[in-house]
């Protein structure tokens, strides 16, 4: 369908972002509104901006220590399942083992499992190792979600690097894995960081775990974070929508730099080539 | 030479090879497998954190030796001086009966080897006040029927100390009985009874109604969101599978709402829906889509309808990238030929497009259908699964189960619940897509 859009299909793409981005628009507008107004008018723009909310928003809890938490979880969780699901992925694909399918399909299933059935007794076993409110006490749960991720997007890239590689380093006399490290390794970086990037995603994001174990104020993460803004009597929406802008700022960036490593990512589980 | 190195070569491969695999397989069995088969067990006890006597798995009668101890040491003492304050024979006899009665029974449970250590042990442990944190220790397995003899022996002690308490005439030894009979009956307490009750939490749920409600929202909630995202990402995909200007700032926008965490879109759209200053819920009461601004959030029907609209703004772009995806392998030689032999545009989706493009929407279905039917941040930061749990899902409900009432027994049942309907979804999605799914993956 190698069709050329007209003017109707940009209009219909203008007004698509619109509806797509239009929450965004209307809590950045609000983020920058004096907090009286928020309440007083539906104003699209305000005539005097101001940063009182995002003030507030940094002052009232402690944003920056989400963040900083959320990054640490984050990142520690990638990295680790990273390394393993590397391994794994390597093995299904290239090495000579039995059960291949077997594994594969236990990773599938595991990915497939409810995080509500995996948390009570993951609740006791932190409890019990006294990771409570500490970073290690969420990268345990979150591996559940991120190694099976891993593994899955990883054999896509593996399989695709050519074989012939391999095959020559085997004649030169390479070991086994010395022809992991230095062949399929470099050819696999970028599908490595790709899949980086969406274990690094789906950890940011995860909300169940961090809100049971992580229950101490200065070890939350930014859902968690967020959706304890509002409080029994009043809603200060000024704040949230200041919170909402600066959490997602750095999502946003993430997203223009790799959209396009994001969307083959995404994409490599569930198409065949 | 050449030929024995490639042997050993082949050899070490594969050992390298399970070495590779056998650490992931240990974490997800430790991190995935061991927690599912843990909710399983756990959901045949009644199995409560904040409730002392419950707060551990017993298969079989247990004694929390800690408290019992403490008590014990305490029981001598006040059981003598309540003798030398006796006011006549019948009282002293019947305090004489029970000291017999507790050195009896004392005497038969350190008469095993192991709880007589242990009770040694705390003994030490309470002498210096250090609290006994080892629950190996803390808690002993005792024979069920002589727990339930000691048991009724104390308890009917407890009693009978009571009574005297209540007929005496003089204060002090009235209450002296009377404190001696509450330590008798928190000694009892001490003694704990198998809370292994099989399938009866299960049972329990079959016949709630809340649970069935749960259900209900959770299906009807996947079955209406997904159903839009399908159709919404299909045509947005059709629409965007060709060469233009700005493919960039699409996927960028596209992208972005299925990046950022649920939790803040669910914050974000609980703002645009909010009864005074949400915009959303202003227009559409501007325009008389719903009948007050109020509508969105305080009505079963209202939260229904925000929670569904959210979630098919934050998942729609997901599902049209997977599918524009899945269009982008469909060769364009078909639609050339198929145009020469006169198929106009629907022809060609419908014998084209539609079974080339099935197994990608089936995973696409697969993958959304699971997230759906699993669905937490979204409505509980959203409703909370209000008003009056009409947006409560399973999900919701196991949570708050869980972690608001401690209840650990109760809400494993519903976690298991969960699982179980995942299970089914996946298992028909799998037999749908067949073995499409590994292909690419294994040799």
């Amino acid at each position: 369908m190698n069709k050329r859009g007209g003017i109707g299909f940009y209009l219909f793409l203008i007004i698509f972002v619109f509806l797509v981005m239009f929450p965004f628009i209307w809590v950045f507008l609000t983020s920058i509104k004096p907090p009286r107004e928020i309440f007083s008018s539906f104003s699209w723009f305000t005539s005097n901006p101001s940063l009182d909310s995002y003030e507030a928003a940094l002052t009232n809890r402690p944003l920056v220590r989400y963040m900083i938490n959320s990054f640490a979880v984050s990142a520690l969780t990638t990295i680790l399942s990273l390394v393993f699901a590397s391994f794994t992925a390597y093995a299904v694909t290239r090495l000579p083992i039995k059960g291949k399918g077997l594994i594969l399909g236990l990773v599938l299933a595991a990915s497939m499992f409810p995080q509500i059935a995996i948390i009570s007794p993951m609740f006791n076993l932190v409890t019990d190792l006294g990771l409570r409110n500490s970073y290690m006490g969420l990268v345990i749960p979150y591996i559940t979600i991120s190694l099976p991720l891993a593994i899955w997007i990883l054999a896509t890239f593996f399989k695709k690097i050519p074989y012939e590689l391999e095959e020559s380093a085997k004649l030169d006399g390479a070991s086994p894995f010395q022809t992991f490290r230095k062949i399929i390794l470099p050819l696999a970086a970028p599908g490595i960081f790709t899949t980086g990037i969406l274990v690094f995603i789906a950890a940011w994001n995860e909300y169940l775990f961090a809100l049971t174990i992580n229950s101490d104020d200065a070890w939350r993460t930014v859902p968690v974070g967020i959706s304890m803004y509002q409080s029994q009597y009043s809603i200060p929406w000024g704040d949230i929508s200041a919170a909402t802008v600066i959490v997602t700022i750095p999502i946003v960036i993430l997203v223009l730099f790799f959209q396009k490593r994001i969307v083959s990512g995404l994409t490599s589980g569930s198409v065949k080539e | 030479m050449k030929n024995k190195k490639r042997r050993g070569f082949q050899l070490s491969e594969k050992q390298l090879g399970y070495a590779m695999v056998i650490p992931s397989l240990v974490l997800v069995i430790v991190v995935v497998l061991w927690p599912v088969a843990q909710s399983f067990y756990n959901s045949l006890f009644d199995y409560r954190l904040n409730d002392p006597s419950r707060s551990q798995l017993m298969l079989s009668a247990t004694i929390d030796l800690e408290r019992y101890v403490d008590n014990h040491f305490y029981i001598g003492g006040q059981l003598d001086s309540l003798l030398e304050s006796a006011e006549n024979e019948g009282e002293a006899e019947a305090v004489k009966e029970i000291q017999q009665d507790i050195e009896n029974y004392h005497s038969e449970l350190i008469s095993d080897e192991e709880i007589r250590e242990k009770v040694e042990e705390i003994d030490d442990l309470l002498a210096s006040f250090t609290p006994v944190r080892d629950s190996d220790l803390k808690y002993s397995k005792v024979d069920n029927a002589f727990a339930e003899e000691y048991q009724n022996v104390l308890e009917s002690h407890a009693a009978a100390l009571a009574e005297i308490a209540a007929s005496s005439n003089d204060d002090p030894s009235g209450q002296q009985f009377q404190q001696s009979s509450d330590l008798l009956a928190s000694t009892a307490s001490n003694i704990l009874n198998s809370n292994f009750i099989g399938l009866d939490n299960y049972g329990k749920y079959m016949k709630d109604q809340r649970m069935w409600k749960a259900m209900g929202n959770t299906v009807f909630f996947t079955v209406i969101s997904v159903a839009f995202e399908l159709a919404l990402g299909l045509a947005i995909a059709l629409l965007i599978n060709r060469a233009f200007k700005g493919r960039g700032i699409i996927r960028a926008s596209v992208l972005i709402p299925w990046a950022i965490p649920t939790a803040v879109a669910a914050m974000m759209w609980g703002f645009l829906y909010d009864g005074q200053s949400g915009i959303i819920a202003h227009y559409l009461e501007t325009l008389n889509l719903i009948p007050g601004s109020s509508w969105l959030l305080t009505t079963s029907n209202g939260g229904m309808f925000s929670i569904i609209l959210a979630d098919v703004w934050k998942t729609t772009p997901y599902m049209a990238l997977l599918l524009l995806a899945g269009l982008q392998t469909i060769p364009q030689s078909l639609y050339e030929a198929s145009s020469v032999d006169g198929a106009n545009k629907f022809q060609q989706f419908w014998s084209i497009t539609l079974p080339l493009l099935k197994s990608s929407v089936l995973v696409a279905l697969l993958f959304r259908t699971l997230d759906a039917f699993r669905v937490f941040d979204l409505i509980y930061v959203l409703t909370g699964g209000g008003p009056a749990n009409a947006t409560e899902s399973i999900s919701v409900y196991a949570y708050k189960t869980l972690f608001a009432q401690q209840n650990f027994g109760e809400g494993s049942v519903l976690s298991v619940i969960v699982f179980i309907s995942v299970a089914i979804i996946s298992l028909i999605y799998v037999k749908l897509i067949g073995s499409d799914l590994f292909d690419g993956r294994t040799k």
